[in-house]
């Protein structure tokens, strides 16, 4: 299970069978370009694997005035 | 996904620029980005002093510290709105962000004007942003004349001037689409502004605002729910995903082909600017909207 943490809204969700960031995103519905995705201080590109245990911080990237 | 430029572990992936790049990488790309736009457009030089609209969102910050680490004599500008659970934070934030990084800041406070946000919508049938905005411009483009600033900048990015762009031609708005763009020259009773964010997204200034642990204010405005520019955003996230390089596509040829027949048929059948008879800002109209909007609320 996958830790996932959005912002700004300070949501904490917990996800299933989600072995890479891209899976993280579209589950989340989120497209690549639309968010930031955090692990342990650092940013992760799409491509990049996932495992369970791990927490993850997303913070959405589009304004909204 | 290694880096294009040194082949570190990237760290950042652009698909519009089918590439990544490791944090130091990415930071340099950055900067060429906006140096690149100040150079194509001939946004600044040495010389100017610089008036920064800082919101305390990422894009605004992102400008403010980049223009700062290239050199350029700037100082911020925040205009507090006076929202209550709202504006106390984003000022927090600028005040912080500029105390931090030895940044000259000047503030607006609504309140102290007679406008709050919150009044004004109170006083309006229509939604807020237009009077919101238009509130905020007045008062950047007093601040830069009056401070005797050379130029004003935002931090619209790419894809607020892509879904600006996008909602200026679904409503055919020739007056706006005559001058949108990267530079407004100065020009009756208007300061000179520029947004030198206009070439990169806002994926791209929140990666660099997490590359060099800034901290924007990032709650969306409390009266921003229904706003259209959402809605346009979504539909170009939904057009980029499919093809990369549309935004920057649709923009640029929208600047160095489109651009050109709106500012002529402006010039020939758009409205004069006078001043306003009450303060003297450049108007359409008789009254300016902000001083329209002071009369409403008596």
């Amino acid at each position: 299970m996958v830790t996932v943490r959005l912002e700004p809204e300070g949501e904490e969700l917990h996800l299933e069978k989600a072995t890479s960031v891209m899976q993280v995103l579209k589950k989340l519905g989120l497209k690549p370009t639309q968010a930031l995705v955090i692990r342990d201080q650092g940013l992760l590109t799409y491509d990049v694997a996932v495992k369970p245990g791990d927490t993850l911080t997303i913070r959405r990237v589009t304004s909204r005035g | 996904m290694k880096c294009r430029r040194c082949k570190a572990p990237a760290v950042v992936a652009l698909p519009s620029h089918n590439t990544g790049f490791c944090p130091e990488c990415f930071l340099m790309f950055f900067s060429r980005q906006i140096e690149r736009t100040i150079k194509s457009y001939k946004l600044l030089t040495p010389d100017d002093r610089i008036l920064v609209a800082v919101s305390g969102g990422k894009d605004s910050l992102a400008l403010m510290l980049e223009l700062k680490l290239l050199g350029y004599n700037a100082t911020g500008l925040h205009v507090d709105l006076g929202i209550p659970g709202s504006s106390e934070q984003a000022r927090a934030t600028v005040e912080r962000f500029c105390r931090d990084r030895d940044i000259e800041l000047r503030v607006v406070e609504l309140e102290h004007e007679g406008l709050p946000i919150p009044k004004v919508k109170a006083a309006l049938t229509r939604p807020i942003c237009s009077a919101c905005g238009k509130i905020k411009r007045y008062y950047f483009n007093k601040a830069a004349i009056d401070g005797g600033f050379t130029v004003l900048a935002t931090g619209h990015n790419l894809d607020d001037e892509v879904s600006r762009l996008f909602a200026n031609v679904l409503r055919w708005d020739t007056g706006y689409l005559s001058d949108q763009g990267p530079l407004l020259p100065a020009a009756n009773g208007f300061a000179r502004k520029i947004k030198p964010l206009s070439r990169v997204s806002e994926f791209e200034t929140a990666n660099y605002c997490f590359l060099r642990s800034i901290v924007p204010h990032m709650s969306a405005c409390p009266y921003s729910h229904g706003a259209s520019f959402t809605a346009h955003k979504a539909l170009w996230a939904d057009l980029e995903e499919r093809m990369p390089g549309q935004k920057r596509s649709f923009y640029e040829g929208f600047l160095q082909r489109g651009r050109q027949a709106f500012a002529r048929l402006d010039e020939e059948q758009g409205t004069p600017l006078n001043a306003c008879t009450s303060c003297g800002y450049p108007t359409s109209a008789e009254t300016c909207g902000v001083c329209r909007v002071r009369a409403l609320l008596g």
